[in-house]
């Protein structure tokens, strides 16, 4: 079904490129334009669970990269027998100096949360997202804290090590 | 009950009570929970030493933060460390309370526990055993006996020492002030 549905992904769109490593699992490169269009075929051929959005900031070739991990529900898969869980994963890099992509929630709604999260860690804007406020952070930060030119050991030394200890003795007379 | 002790329960009922009657506030804050659940139920089985989980901050006494603390929990900490009635007895569980343990670099975690509210004691380890938690109960009850155990006692007095470092962390914090002054009775 790998096979069937690579060549059928190739004919349809340009500027892809697809591995398949393992028997079960299909890595597909795309640009940034076409991943609604790729996404949106393959939920149309049962690969109907998003499983995670995640990203990886790549510093030194001014990239990051996003990863969106799609399986499909084992009962609408008649011809996989349900030990077997076939994984597309698609990747795609944007720009880092302004890092813009389209939300995928009008396909899958549960991006929400993820793309939440990714916008508050990386600093990624998603367009047509309905609400991108604060998920877990209770501070804010000049750089988002999960890129990598985030020095975490200057932020604790600026931050947590300046807040006072109180002198014990001192405290209890 | 130990003969040894009738003249302590004579001398001060109230001290020995708080001693042997240890609520703990269930709050389950990072990986340390785990061991709570082993050291309260038949295996270990806490009530031994009188420590007995309850439900709300309202009825406990005795405060364990099993674990690594978040800006996040900090908040939660501090609120239901207000709640809880005085005497109050707060244990610091494993060593990322203490100093950050692995989190020493973190963004978003706390390192010294001690500087947002006051700690009684701590438990060192990274996961500590139950047994320790049992072996801290006891060190706090020695504690107790000799009127050591005064972390409320410290916030009462120094509370805009305590307010202002919590204050310095999130801004401007979403509840009002506990005490008025510093050492309000």
């Amino acid at each position: 079904m790998n096979h069937s549905m690579k060549n059928q992904l190739l004919s349809l769109f340009t500027e892809i490129q697809i591995d398949i490593k393992k028997d079960n699992e299909m890595i597909i490169n795309a640009a940034k334009n076409a991943i609604i269009g790729i996404l949106s075929f393959c939920k149309s051929k049962g690969y109907e669970h998003l499983a995670l959005v995640s990203c990886v900031d790549w510093i030194e070739q001014k990239k990051f990269e996003l990863v969106y991990i799609l399986s499909p529900y084992p009962e609408q898969e008649p011809e996989f027998s349900k030990k077997e869980k076939t994984n597309i994963i698609l990747k795609t890099r944007i720009d880092r100096e302004q890092p813009e992509i389209v939300s995928v929630i009008n396909i899958f709604k549960n991006a929400e949360p993820y793309e939440r999260e990714i916008h508050e860690l990386f600093g990624i804007n998603f367009n047509g997202h309905p609400r991108l406020t604060p998920l877990f952070l209770e501070r804010t930060y000049k750089i988002p804290p999960f890129r990598k030119n985030f020095d975490t050991r200057e932020y604790v030394k600026k931050v947590f090590d300046e807040i006072p200890f109180i002198d014990k003795k001192e405290a209890s007379k | 009950m130990d003969r040894n002790q009738i003249s302590k329960w004579i001398k001060s009922p109230v001290k020995m009570g708080h001693k042997y009657s240890l609520h703990a506030v269930y709050f389950c804050t990072g990986c340390g929970i785990i061991e709570i659940p082993p050291s309260i139920t038949a295996r270990w089985d806490a009530e031994r030493f009188g420590v007995i989980p309850v439900a709300t901050s309202r009825q406990a006494n005795l405060f364990l933060i099993t674990g690594y603390v978040s800006l996040k929990t900090l908040k939660a900490i501090i609120r239901t460390y207000e709640q809880m009635a005085e005497p109050k007895f707060t244990v610091g569980f494993g060593s990322c309370p203490i100093n950050g343990g692995m989190y020493w670099d973190s963004y978003n975690t706390i390192k010294h526990l001690d500087k947002y509210i006051p700690v009684d004691g701590w438990i060192a380890g990274c996961m500590p055993r139950p047994e320790a938690i049992f072996v801290a109960v006891t060190h706090l009850w020695t504690l107790i006996d000799r009127e050591m155990a005064d972390g409320y006692k410290r916030y009462r007095k120094n509370y805009k020492f305590y307010r202002s470092n919590q204050e310095k962390l999130y801004g401007k914090l979403e509840w009002p002030p506990l005490f008025q002054k510093d050492g309000a009775k």
